[in-house]
């Protein structure tokens, strides 16, 4: 591993040599045989200008001397200099050195050599703009500037340059002499399309592209409060949805770009941090040490990530150094404090209603089978106390009145007294950055501690990153090393949440606040007197289980980067860039014998024969380890190129190869009998079976969790990308990728088909005959076609084949083969052609865009029967289906004057839909289609798609719902529910949102900010839960308050849709009432996500506190719903769940 | 950019086909150890075998209409012979469990060539290779019996015969080989074989074949294209190897008579373990009556190859020498004295010819009872021997082939049945001896179908 030390050595350095910045015109010096450099210090700090010049003159320059008070800053600078033989030059804010001939010689001005100038050009936002054209007047000569916006060249030192790109206003930049030139670069016309935007491999200037890039720049992404960098994302970003509500096993996605482009692989987007893709936790990132994020969308953007591309592309680039820039130091700190989850907002049947449903099934007789039940299952305090009044054992008068007691109970106030509290998340980030002529370098620490509204869950993390960059032979050759670090510890307790039984009357705290047991597993009678007294208290009080959680996860991860980049000739650059990545998950659950899990496991393998008894799994505590490991190793090598000829044309091409490989494992232990003290365990018997308690009979042997696996992906890819541009408003692009990996068949890597992309711009406004430039000065066509890749880890180009158990005729082992070698597997593709236009009204009021795209996924992996002569009998997973989708995406910027009170509207708003349009299995029952717990694309339906069964009222009899079935009301559930056929099933329409956006203000007045956000998310539906009476009586479901809107009596049935409560349950009846059409609900809400109120230190006040600035805000998030489309009082991005409570920050920013 | 790959690869010590041929996963069990091939061939469906010949045949005939109309849509309509044998059913293991035996086989065979041969793996090495060839040579002859036409010099190469898949991937599309090219690749999976087998049977894993199962499947093979000269040779070569008969005297009578161990068996198979049809004990699968009548009382096969069903009183077959109720369908000792008698009568040699059947009979009947059989011409000896061999093969997926072949030389076997109250006939060169092939294969692998 590379040592830090002398990393951050030089970081200490760095430090103490650079001056710190604030604002002041006069200057008061009063140095005595001074350095240079000491003196130079001196003005910075006083002045904010910032001296450039290279270190090496300064070894030229003598002591000084100088003693001035409140003079201007000329007139210090006259005397700083005077008889050195260096002179200055003042632009802008800054203060340019260059030598005096030899030693103040001044030579003729005719004889003037040519000499090396450098420079840098930057944008408003203080950003590199790389490619840029710097010509000098007058002559042929041109160069590009390179990707980090430096540029080099020889030129007579009174010439003049011009500087342009596109996007940019054009400037010219007399050298009068200077070596070193920085220019910042005015944006042309829109905010819109200036920003310089990365797609992992190469830096591009925003406005030249073909493509579809979002930026988020540091302003945006810091304006949201959280440990989680995707987070800041949500609700700003055009196109992407955060998708709420997934239900494991559909394989659905917490972020989507422009919809859904497959069916089996990996739904994610690729996470890109800095140059790679990125592997491991996403909460390893500090959002502190985030500079920008940018979110590839269409094919242009995306496809140069190849195979790995087809989800859309998130690029996230750290803060790094500047060259020439003096230290900068920064802290920040927040403190976000949380709501308690709302825990009424999940309907449930009351106490009271609870019990009176339990005295009715009592009197059936319903509960007499669990009486008698040999597996003893557990029976509700309710029940227990009218089985005592029943067998006499207490009085009616006595059970009435430990009922009447047990229905004022709702166990929701203890769960809020004991289980939760408010979040409080503290996060605290300090970070130092600045350069020289040629080094920079940027250093972090962040720590976060967060506590989470659930009692005994934590989260902490600290992380560092440091990254340093030379210029090396003469600027030539620029080195760069770094290396991120992460850790992170989560505590968690929610295993004692978790056997909770289902009853609403659990009172879990005496009136001292000592826990209670509460009823579960088994029979509260069964477990008292169970095993003779041989076995070990089986209680389970859930506040004992919160006290004894012992569940910490460590997160560790660490990259170190290294790069390497060479200047060959003008404008033709080779890099080499190198990633090594390690990280681990892992888990220790420790369960020690006080534990209702450890306890339970040691009573149920208790063996008690007359002999006496013995214990199958030893005392002591179970002890899991889990750990995840991953290994990365990237290595890229690439050529750069960037030309401009006669200021016409402009060519900025890239290519390389790189190559990947990740290692993953996963391994899990349990140890039993475990003493966490002296770290010892004891062995079991995990071959021989057991009988266990309640049912002796059945033999089981004990539980063996132990797992051992490990994963490699290899990647060999090659990638090009170029773009070229002619009179700066013609612009085409295009890309090709090829990918080869182990993941993917023979023929695949055989053949050389790539992925590639396509793309046109026309800026239109720069058109000699456009007409519209008071109106409309900026306004641009784009289109882009081309293919981005996906890959499904499930499916193997290998044959495969499972050992069968036991053994064959002849007493020997045996296998079948289960799945085909596929040598023509290969990554799924999506076509994308988006069409776009660009636009800025006058003065920027209005500036936006709209695209529109049609997204075409083809090569899916999906299911498809297979010809039986290739010996396989199984549906083949292959690359078999396709999806259609299209869709639009509005971006609008909108501003006022720009008076002291300023407004900033920023509209977002996207529509998506996705379509199967060819799947080749077929369900037999309807069933696999509307159960939501089952995922079965239906072709030419959205792949997440709501489905219900026909409601034809409820039966005015007795209360039954009524569904349809071959043509006529039906009764008969077994059928309706499982029909074959798919005319029975009713499409209600997608279950994710089809329209969505947000809008976003902000009111600006003289140091105040204010922000809002209001997001919307339209079309589509969802299901609402209600009265399932069969779950309901096996105390599998806590009711619902439906039930109080039940069918009772004829005519109940017009104005309620609940059916009537059955004597027994009718597991039939209830699904058909659950996924009827009576319960689907329209999805559409409105939010007022969030508010923001920000005030930024004004310079005077900051001087006074001896800071460079400081910004403190307050932001309120989850601020709750404006509109929702159902009335039921659900907040449809939390159908199953509770959402996520109110939340304060406070926070500041301070910078050196 | 490509050199830029190799130098890196050359520095990380690895090619660029390693690099890209890593398994991904741990949890994929990728066959490339010889136990993982032996295990493949080892599984007990690789030595099923097709029942829609036998199903076809005129052994038995079903007690009950009831019965018949309980079928699943395949077996009840190859009873009558029906042109639509399946009516839509798919998923037919008489076309899909060949299939399933040839990948297994062909997975071997991709992979075998891998494992480095040493001086301690090469027996092993070479068994589990033969083995596959011969699995594979196996299962395209039996497909070629039921879903191909009789093999006919004359026609044979443009009769379409069955797709031969050589390669494990699925990627190929299936394509109908003729009769011709199905047989010359069974020959040539069979010579492999030979080259590479143990010349001793594996005694205890009867599922895995030898030198002599090679000659006996050979034998078998040419009997069935009616060249009796080749077929002669290959069983006299395989009784050189081995030609040990059981004494059926030794035998009990019980309900399983013998094991699928027992000194017969050369290498085992059965007809399809899922028939319900015909299976040992099966009530309303009744023998032949004229088959049952020409078994003498004093031959004991009589009682060892069936029962009668004491409440119909009416022969059931018993279960056969898989030792199970599934009919045996593999190579036995029995089969290649039959064959090999044929030939020499054939061939003119009555005597050969009598002696092979003599052998064959002597332990076949009750001792001291069994009078050697005698005959005037060779043609006289030839009528006898196949009628011994139509008694002794009974169930044993063999008379399909026999019809079949017989009927080219004019034997006019005229297969009947009568089923409430209807007579079914299946006439000599009837388009029907060829079985169509089922409908999900013609769907999905877009293969030609059979004219019926």
């Amino acid at each position: 591993m590379l040592s830090l030390k002398p990393i951050a050595a030089l970081l200490v350095i760095a430090c103490l040599l650079t001056g710190i910045d604030t604002y002041a015109q006069q200057v008061t010096l009063s140095h005595k045989n001074a350095s240079l450099k000491t003196v130079f210090d001196d003005i910075e700090k006083q002045t904010g200008y910032y001296f450039f010049y290279d270190r090496a003159m300064l070894r030229l320059a003598g002591k000084v001397t100088v003693q001035v008070k409140d003079v201007p800053l000329k007139e210090a600078l006259d005397q700083c200099f005077k008889g050195q033989p260096i002179e200055w030059v003042l632009v802008g804010k800054n203060i340019t050195l260059r030598q005096t001939g030899a030693f103040g010689r001044e030579p003729p001005e005719s004889v003037i050599p040519p000499m090396l100038v450098k420079g840098m050009i930057i944008n408003e936002s203080g950003e590199p703009v790389p490619g840029a054209t710097v010509f000098i007047k007058g002559t042929g000569t041109q160069v590009a500037a390179g990707e980090n916006g430096l540029f080099s060249l020889t030129a007579d030192s009174n010439a003049h340059l011009l500087i342009t790109s596109v996007n940019y206003e054009t400037q010219e930049v007399p050298l009068s002499g200077r070596a070193q030139v920085n220019v910042r670069l005015k944006k042309w016309v829109t905010e819109l399309n200036h920003a310089v935007v990365s797609n992992g491999y190469q830096r591009l200037n925003g406005g030249g592209l073909t493509g579809t890039f979002v930026k988020i720049d540091n302003e945006l992404l810091n304006r949201r409060v959280s440990s989680n960098i995707l987070d800041h994302l949500d609700g700003i970003t055009s196109g992407l949805l955060f998708n709420k509500n997934n239900t494991t096993g559909l394989n659905q996605s917490s972020i989507s770009i422009r919809g859904r482009s497959t069916i089996y692989a990996n739904p994610e987007p690729l996470i890109v941090l800095d140059n790679f893709p990125y592997t491991g936790d996403i909460n390893n990132i500090n959002p502190a040490d985030i500079e920008s994020i940018t979110v590839l969308k269409d094919a242009a953007a995306a496809s140069i990530w190849g195979a790995l591309s087809g989800n859309g592309v998130i690029v996230i680039i750290t803060k790094k150094g500047r060259y020439n820039q003096p230290v900068r130091v920064s802290f920040t700190s927040s403190l976000t404090v949380g709501g308690k989850p709302d825990l009424y907002y999940t309907p449930v049947l009351s106490s009271a209603d609870y019990i009176s449903v339990e005295r009715i099934l009592f009197k059936k007789p319903y509960y007499t089978d669990w009486e008698n039940d040999p597996g003893h299952r557990v029976i509700s305090p309710a029940v227990e106390i009218m089985i005592k009044n029943r067998d006499g054992k207490i009085s009616d008068a006595d059970a009435n009145a430990q009922l009447d007691a047990l229905s004022r109970v709702d166990t929701r106030n203890d769960l809020e007294k004991y289980f939760y509290r408010n979040s409080v998340n503290q996060q605290y980030a300090l970070n130092l950055s600045g350069g020289y002529t040629n080094h920079h370098y940027y250093f972090s620490a962040g720590y976060d501690k967060n506590l989470s509204n659930a009692v005994g869950n934590a989260y902490n993390r600290v992380t560092l990153n440091t990254s340093n960059t030379y210029a090396l032979l003469k600027q030539k050759l620029e080195l760069s090393a770094g290396i991120i670090f992460s850790a992170a510890k989560t505590t968690n307790s929610s295993s004692a949440r978790q056997l909770m039984p289902n009853y609403p009357y659990l009172q879990l705290a005496g009136a001292d606040g000592g826990p209670l047991p509460v009823y579960t597993g088994f029979r509260q009678p069964y477990k008292d007197t169970a095993g003779g007294g041989n076995l070990l208290n089986w209680n389970y009080k859930p506040l004992d289980e919160l006290r004894l959680a012992d569940d910490v996860t460590r997160l560790t991860d660490y990259r170190i980067n290294l790069g390497l980049k060479y200047s060959i000739l003008k404008g033709l650059d080779a890099a080499l860039y190198y990633q090594y990545n390690k990280g681990s998950t892992d888990e220790r659950n420790y369960r020690s014998q006080n534990t209702y899990f450890t306890r339970d496991l040691i009573n149920q393998y208790t063996q008690v024969t007359p002999a006496g008894f013995s214990r199958a799994i030893p005392l002591g505590g179970i002890f899991d380890k889990s750990l995840n490991d991953y290994e990365v190793n990237n290595i890229r090598g690439q050529v750069n190129y960037s030309h401009a000829w006669k200021e016409e044309h402009e060519l900025t091409a890239i290519a390389g190869a790189e190559l990947r490989r990740l290692d993953g494992g996963l391994n899990i232990t349990r140890q039993y009998g475990y003493d966490k003290d002296r770290r010892t365990s004891i062995k079991v018997d995990y071959l021989s079976s057991y009988s266990i308690y309640p049912a002796p009979s059945t033999n089981i042997k004990i539980p063996m969790v132990d797992v051992d696996r490990s994963t490699t992906d290899h990647y060999i890819s090659y990638y090009s990308n170029a773009v070229y541009t002619w009179r700066h408003r013609y612009i085409v692009s295009a890309s090709a990728r090829r990918d080869e990996s182990n993941l993917f068949g023979v023929n695949t890597n055989q053949k050389g088909v790539p992925l590639w992309s396509a793309g046109l711009a026309w800026i239109v406004s720069k058109e000699d005959f456009y007409r519209c430039d008071d109106w409309l000065p900026y306004l641009k066509l784009r289109v882009t076609d081309g293919y981005n890749g996906n890959v499904d880890r499930t499916v193997s180009a290998y044959t495969t084949i499972l050992l069968n158990g036991g053994v064959n005729q002849y007493g020997v082992s045996s296998a079948t083969i289960n799945n085909p070698a596929n040598p023509s597997l290969r990554w799924e593709k999506t076509n994308m052609v988006n069409a776009g236009i660009d636009f800025a009204f006058r003065h920027d009021r209005v500036s936006g865009s709209l695209e529109y795209y049609i997204k075409k996924g083809r090569d899916l992996i999906g299911f498809s029967p297979l010809d039986p002569t290739t010996g396989f009998l199984n549906n083949f997973k292959g690359n078999t289906a396709d999806m259609l989708g299209n869709g639009l995406d509005l971006l609008l910027n909108i501003k006022s004057n720009e008076k002291s009170f300023r407004w900033y509207g920023t509209v977002l708003m996207s529509y998506t839909t996705d379509k199967v349009t060819s799947y080749k299995v077929k369900q037999a029952s309807i069933a696999s289609y509307y159960n939501p717990g089952s995922f079965n694309p239906l072709q030419g339906n959205p792949l997440y798609s709501v489905y219900a069964l026909k409601w034809m009222g409820l039966d005015n009899q007795d209360g039954d719902p009524l569904g349809f079935l071959k043509g006529q009301k039906s009764t008969d559930y077994n059928s309706i529910v499982n029909s074959t056929d798919l005319g029975d099933l009713i499409y209600k329409g997608p279950a994710n949102p089809t329209v969505f956006g947000s809008l976003r203000n902000t009111f600006s007045w003289k140091q105040l900010d204010l922000s809002f956000n209001i997001t919307w998310k339209f079309g589509y539906y969802f299901r609402r839960t209600s009265i399932a009476y069969d779950d309901l009586y096996k105390g599998a479901s806590p009711g619902h308050p439906d039930f109080d809107r039940r069918w009772q009596k004829a005519g109940d049935e017009k104005t309620t849709n609940v059916p009537s409560m059955n004597v027994p349950g009718d597991f039939q009846r209830d699904i058909f009432y659950r996924y009827s059409e009576v319960l689907v609900e329209k999805g559409d809400h409105i939010r007022l996500q969030d508010i923001r109120l920000g005030y930024e230190l004004k310079k005077e006040q900051a001087k006074k506190l001896h800071v460079r600035g400081a910004q403190l805000y307050v932001y309120a998030n989850n601020i709750g719903l404006l509109w929702k489309a159902n009335d039921k009082g659900i907040d449809p991005d939390y159908v199953t769940g509770i959402p996520n409570p109110r939340s304060l920050a406070m926070g500041v920013t301070i910078e050196f | 950019m490509k050199k830029i790959v190799w130098a890196i690869l050359l520095v990380a010590g690895c090619g660029r086909k390693d690099f890209l041929d890593a398994k991904p996963s741990s949890d994929l069990f990728i066959p490339t150890t010889l136990e993982d091939f032996q295990n493949i061939l080892d599984r007990d469906a690789m030595n099923e075998t097709p029942a829609l010949g036998e199903l076809s045949s005129d052994n038995y005939y079903l007690l009950m209409y009831q019965f018949w109309q309980g079928l699943n849509n395949k077996e009840r309509n190859a009873y009558i012979w029906a042109a639509d044998t399946y009516q839509g059913q798919g998923s037919i293991g008489d076309w899909n469990m060949p299939y399933q035996e040839i990948l297994g086989a062909n997975v071997v065979l991709d992979g075998i060539d891998k494992v480095q041969v040493t001086d301690a793996n090469r027996l092993q090495w070479s068994a589990i290779k033969g083995d596959a060839y011969f699995v594979r040579a196996y299962a395209f002859y039996n497909l070629a019996q039921i879903f191909a036409p009789v093999y006919d010099d004359a026609t044979a190469a443009s009769d379409m015969g069955i797709p031969l898949r050589l390669k494990p991937g699925i990627d190929e599309p299936s394509v109908r080989a003729s009769v011709k090219a199905t047989y010359e690749q069974v020959f040539s999976d069979l010579a492999q074989a030979y080259s590479l087998l143990p010349a001793d049977i594996p005694w205890n894993n009867r599922n895995r074949a030898s030198k002599p199962a090679v000659m006996a499947l050979l034998a078998r093979i040419y009997l069935g294209m009616r060249k009796y000269e080749e077929a002669g040779v290959y069983a006299d070569s395989c009784l050189h190897l081995y030609n040990a008969l059981i004494d059926y005297n030794t035998v009990a009578v019980v309900s399983t008579p013998f094991l699928r161990s027992n000194a017969e068996a050369l290498y085992q198979s059965r007809i399809l373990s899922t028939t319900s049809v015909i299976k040992g004990s099966a009530i309303n699968c009744v023998i032949d009556s004229g088959l049952f009548r020409s078994f003498d009382a004093n031959d004991l096969r009589k009682q060892l190859f069936f029962t009668i069903n004491q409440n119909t009183n009416l022969p059931n077959a018993r279960n056969s020498y898989t030792g199970l109720t599934f009919c045996f369908s593999g190579l036995a000792t029995d089969e290649v004295y039959l064959t090999r008698a044929e030939c020499y009568a054939r061939a003119g040699n009555t005597q050969a010819g009598l002696n092979d059947l003599n052998t064959l009979l002597q332990n076949r009947w009750k001792t001291g009872t069994f009078t050697p059989v005698t005959a005037a011409s060779p043609a006289q000896a030839l009528g006898i021997i196949l009628a011994e061999r139509r008694k002794e093969l009974f169930f044993r997926g063999l008379r399909w082939t026999d019809i079949r072949r017989l009927n080219k030389e004019g034997y006019n076997i005229v297969l009947t049945r009568v089923l409430n109250g209807q007579t079914y006939q299946l006439l000599p060169g009837d388009l029907r001896y060829v079985l169509p092939i089922p409908p999900d294969v013609i769907t999905l692998g877009g293969i030609p179908q059979n004219p019926r």
